[in-house]
């Protein structure tokens, strides 16, 4: 069962919750799928044991040899070239590395070189937690190339917690899309709200059942909650508004070390979604 | 054809010289090139407006073909700046009205000659004209 655990807003504490749910679940894969800006190691503290180097595939143009690069620029589907004159211009970030160009360029003249943009990092979390990120480089634009990298090493065969990037953007669509349940973090005040009407949009397209949980409770107004009781949504949590929680956080500490008590809640959410996803119980959307 | 080119390029809203100036390079519909020395104009249609990405890439290498020596517009992005600069033609950007006050504009030298991109990459793209 894969779960992931998205935000149309950064900041809301999206990387609390995933871990949470992977060290109440003791035994699951852990994905943190913001390749822009992981920070869930910062929590789970894995043994990191495996690192690979992720590239792609680049063209590179011998002007020197005099040779009109014309026919490359034409056949772009994605206009990453421009050839004005003798001079080559070309655009990395809106090369997609088809290799088209090096077909039908001069021969020769238009070479391929590889070139890296992150790598993906494979450790462990005692006890049972097998922990998984990506690194772009950063400027790089090849967010999902890195997280199709990812997906690869998806292990379907149990448990599994993505931590989406924040935002509802083509990055975090990649990150739910093969999600058996979605969970929206979300807060209690309107941008909170608003962001979160959007993912729900998003999820509603990908047909990705989800669920809310809602932090720092009592920042804001119950909009959320009224929202989500009058369309019969599922609101799986609520996490107090606590200077705490918030310390414990910024040392590295979780919801769990707040109280232990949360071990339990989490354990109980990931039964209540796993009954959702075999059918047993209601899924309200 | 002679040694200096007196042509110009205006992006265009239509295919008239009464149509306004569009405000972007890459997705204008129509590209306006007027010749300064005959005053005759012809229209071309702006396909690179539907690309994915790329599309002021595509135009700027369009209108480099066309042999012209100065663009004007309303903004121009990185992109498209960076062909027409290696091009060597000149850009002026930040100019509205009709295509007919803007080369009117341009033969009095009442324009100022662009030197950076006015607009960060996919400006303009998800508009419907
Ligand atoms: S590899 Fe493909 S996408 Fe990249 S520049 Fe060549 S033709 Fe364009």
């Amino acid at each position: 069962m894969i779960i992931s655990v998205a935000s149309g807003k950064g900041g809301t504490g999206k990387t609390t919750v995933a871990v949470s749910f992977a060290l109440a679940a003791r035994y699951c894969q852990f994905i943190d799928y913001d390749v822009e800006a992981p920070n869930a190691d910062i929590f789970l503290k894995p043994d990191i044991k495996n690192i690979k180097k992720v590239s792609i595939k680049q063209p590179y143009f011998l002007t020197d040899t005099g040779n009109d690069f014309s026919k490359c620029a034409e056949f772009c589907h994605y206009n990453a070239i421009a050839v004005i004159g003798s001079e080559v211009i070309f655009y990395p970030e809106l090369c997609h590395g088809c290799g088209g160009c090096l077909l039908v360029g001069p021969e020769g003249a238009v070479r391929e070189k590889d070139v890296v943009v992150g790598e993906v990092a494979k450790g462990f979390t005692t006890p049972g937690i097998d922990f998984l990120k990506g690194n772009l480089i950063p400027g790089s634009m090849r967010t999902t190339t890195l997280q199709n990298e990812l997906e690869k090493m998806l292990n379907k065969s149990g448990l599994v917690i993505i931590d989406a990037p924040p935002g509802n953007s083509c990055s975090m669509v990649m990150s739910v899309k093969n999600s058996d349940y979605c969970i929206l973090v979300t807060e209690p005040t309107p941008y909170g709200f608003n962001d979160l009407l959007i993912s729900m949009e998003v999820l509603e397209g990908l047909k990705v059942p989800y669920g809310v949980i809602i932090n720092r409770d009592g920042v804001g107004d119950s909009a959320i909650e009224d929202y989500c009781t009058e369309r019969n949504i599922r609101v799986h949590l609520k996490i107090p508004n606590d200077i705490e929680i918030a310390k414990i956080y910024s040392q590295g500490g979780t919801l769990l070390d707040y109280d232990s008590s949360y071990g339990e809640k989490f354990g109980i959410i990931l039964k209540v979604i796993e009954r959702i996803s075999i059918g047993e119980a209601d899924n309200h959307n | 054809m002679k040694g200096k080119t007196v042509k110009i390029c205006i992006t265009s809203t239509g295919t008239s010289l009464d149509s306004n100036v569009d405000p972007r390079f890459g997705r204008c519909p129509y590209f306006i090139i007027y010749d300064t020395d005959t005053d005759t104009f012809e229209a071309i249609n702006n396909a690179s407006r539907q690309a994915m990405g790329g599309a002021g890439i595509q135009a700027g290498q369009l209108i480099a073909s066309k042999n012209v020596s100065a663009v004007i517009t309303g903004n121009f992005g990185p992109n498209a700046f960076r062909v027409l600069q290696t091009a060597g033609i000149k850009t002026y950007s930040r100019v509205s009205g009709t295509v007919k006050d803007a080369i009117e504009k341009y033969r009095n030298s009442q324009l100022t000659e662009t030197s950076a991109p006015d607009v960060t990459s996919h400006y303009g793209v998800g508009r419907s004209n």
